[in-house]
């Protein structure tokens, strides 16, 4: 009975528009944090795409264009600086020949880097190489594969090959140092898009230095760096004070990742606005609910109906208008996550329903959070209509 | 419960002398007064003061020692159930609910009378027909009655009815006084009321001129 007389102003397709005009506020906003959830994997410093925090440097050519030690100590110091990676050359010369079946062998010269493990985009457990093992992992750029299957095997009439099939091919090298020469086997493990370098494990480049060209000092001629943000104008600065040249490349990855960060925070911003505007305005219509049922609350109170029971019938209403909204916001950022997912797998983002578990678990506090806010709310405006000398009856004299 | 005032005036409006403004007196327990005055003259303000609607008087009423200024939101609801009843001289009912669910508002809070029980308070007062009749259809002393019964639908201690006769006719009169009495008289309460003039043949402790 009391829910009739409080209730008697309300009229539900009006606060079925304010749920839904709420719930698009909350869509965009758990939109938005889905797809930062979802494209994490590709800010995340592992990926080459955006998360490319890596650059390298190196300096003019020349004949002394090696890295001393205190060059690479200043390096480290910079605080924009996280840590620094020196790619190692091999000091002798190298031979490889690949020999198809059915055709020619081919044999070309080359040259061996290695580089600090963590900085190649590639986690394989085959990686590795001690003294004694018969075959030497390698790791080329990918655009090597590219340029040998649209090129020189469409030209020259050999089969085409993917990452995986060359692995199957076998490579010896002929390394021929200042004192010794020696036949390695090798097979190319992977290809990386971030490192543009022939690659052999640290341990392999080492061992070979120190024994085909034991008199030989290895230079550092290129640097790896692993810096916060690679388009950071401190540290582009402090490059160009040191004239270290570097690839733009990287740079520009880093600012296509900094206008996407940029984009999703706006439209986060939006979606924050549109949320706290639609809680504004269920606030101001739980405002005028309760404003248009003055007397009734008050008749009611005076009755002897606590302020308890006299909100819990609004706060039933606040809660109602919650609820839809959050389920509607809830069921259109999953609906998007649907629509968005082709696009985003352009971008290599994994299909997970991850993002899907963490707006359930945000909605959940959101809820509560407002659920409790509105409830405030609805208390202290009604502690207003009953608290003494407000009410219509003390008109009586 | 007694009720003890102590030198109450109102402060939104300046009293002529009367027996009740500025002075010291008690509502004493089981007893009946009368509070006899002009339109005008602030019978309802006191009535509001002592039901806690309104505070805005300098002095002090208190309820077995107990200063109502202390008294908390949660104790005046208890108050409002099971202490005080009131009947307002506006009467204050739903208009949109019957008579018989604006007299079950307050039962359904406090438990205190069967449906059979109201309706026979109802049949004592001639309006038991008018139960499913929505109270905006009602006449203004067919209201007074049905808020009678409203307010006789809880235990109280103090029974405030302010001007609650004036829009009935003698019969009903004599019948609503006999059930106030007996309902009284059940709950071993304090009888107010207020009134313009008509004493209501009703024996009492005290009579004040306000």
């Amino acid at each position: 009975m009391i829910e009739q007389l409080l209730k008697k102003q309300v009229h539900k397709s009006q606060l079925l528009f304010f749920a839904l005009s709420s719930s698009l506020g909350l869509a965009i906003l758990l939109i938005v944090v889905q797809l930062f959830i979802d494209t994490q994997s590709i800010f995340n410093s592992k990926n080459d795409l955006l998360g490319n925090q890596n650059l390298i440097i190196y300096k003019d050519l020349g004949r002394d264009n090696a890295f001393t030690a205190s060059e690479i100590e200043t390096l480290n110091a910079q605080d924009f600086i996280n840590k620094t990676g020196s790619f190692t050359h091999g000091t002798y010369r190298v031979l490889a020949s690949v020999t198809f079946p059915n055709h020619a062998g081919i044999s070309t010269e080359m040259f061996l880097e290695a580089v600090s493990d963590q900085f190649i985009d590639i986690t394989n457990k085959d990686w590795k190489w001690k003294p004694g093992d018969k075959e030497v992992p390698i790791i080329i750029p990918k655009n090597y594969i590219n340029l040998y299957n649209f090129g020189y095997a469409a030209s020259s009439g050999l089969p085409q090959v993917n990452e995986k099939i060359i692995r199957q091919v076998p490579i010896d090298l002929t390394l021929t140092g200042t004192h010794y020469t020696q036949n390695y086997r090798a097979y190319i493990l992977d290809a990386s898009e971030k490192i543009n370098s022939i690659l052999v494990p640290e341990s392999f480049l080492n061992y070979t230095n120190s024994k085909l060209s034991p008199n030989k000092e290895h230079k550092v001629s290129r640097i790896i760096l692993d810096v916060i943000n690679p388009s950071d104008p401190k540290l582009l600065e402090f490059l160009a004070s040191k004239k270290y040249n570097y690839l733009s490349n990287d740079i520009q990855n880093s600012k296509l990742s900094y206008v996407l960060k940029l984009i999703l925070s706006i439209v986060l911003g939006i979606g924050l606005l549109i949320t706290i505007l639609s809680i504004y305005l269920v606030i101001t219509n739980i405002n005028l609910l309760i404003l248009k049922n003055k007397q009734t609350i008050t008749q009611l109170h005076f009755l002897g109906y606590s302020k308890t029971q006299i909100a819990k019938v609004y706060h039933a209403i606040a809660y109602k208008i919650l609820a839809i909204s959050i389920v509607v916001a809830l069921l259109l950022s999953i609906i998007c996550k649907f629509i968005f997912s082709p696009y985003l797998s352009v971008l290599q983002v994994e299909h997970t329903l991850t993002s899907i578990l963490y707006l359930i678990i945000l909605s959940l506090f959101i809820f509560i959070g407002l659920a409790l806010y509105y409830r405030k709310h609805t208390n202290s405006k009604i502690q207003q209509m009953i608290s003494p000398n407000t009410s219509l009856l003390t008109t009586e004299n | 419960m007694q009720i003890t005032i102590q030198s109450i005036i109102p402060e939104y409006f300046t009293p002529n002398s009367s027996e009740v403004w500025s002075k010291n007196f008690e509502f004493q327990p089981n007893s009946k007064y009368l509070v006899k005055a002009v339109s005008g003259s602030g019978k309802s303000s006191l009535f509001n003061f002592i039901y806690g609607l309104n505070n805005r008087f300098s002095g002090t009423i208190l309820f077995n020692n107990t200063a109502i200024a202390s008294l908390a939101e949660s104790d005046w609801t208890t108050i409002r159930k099971e202490k005080i009843s009131i009947v307002f001289q506006g009467l204050r009912l739903f208009p949109e609910l019957t008579a018989l669910e604006n007299i079950q508002l307050k039962n359904v809070l406090t438990h205190h009378k069967s449906e059979t029980d109201i309706l026979k308070m109802m049949s004592q007062l001639d309006v038991d027909q008018l139960a499913n009749k929505k109270a905006e259809t009602l006449s203004y002393g067919q209201q007074q009655r049905v808020a009678i019964v409203r307010a006789l639908c809880q235990p109280f201690k103090v029974l405030l009815l302010d001007e609650p006769f004036s829009h009935i006719d003698q019969a009903q009169i004599t019948n609503a006084i006999k059930l106030v009495n007996q309902e009284v008289e059940n709950n071993k309460a304090t009888l107010i009321i207020a009134s313009l003039g008509d004493t209501y043949n009703i024996n009492y402790t005290k009579t004040l001129l306000l």
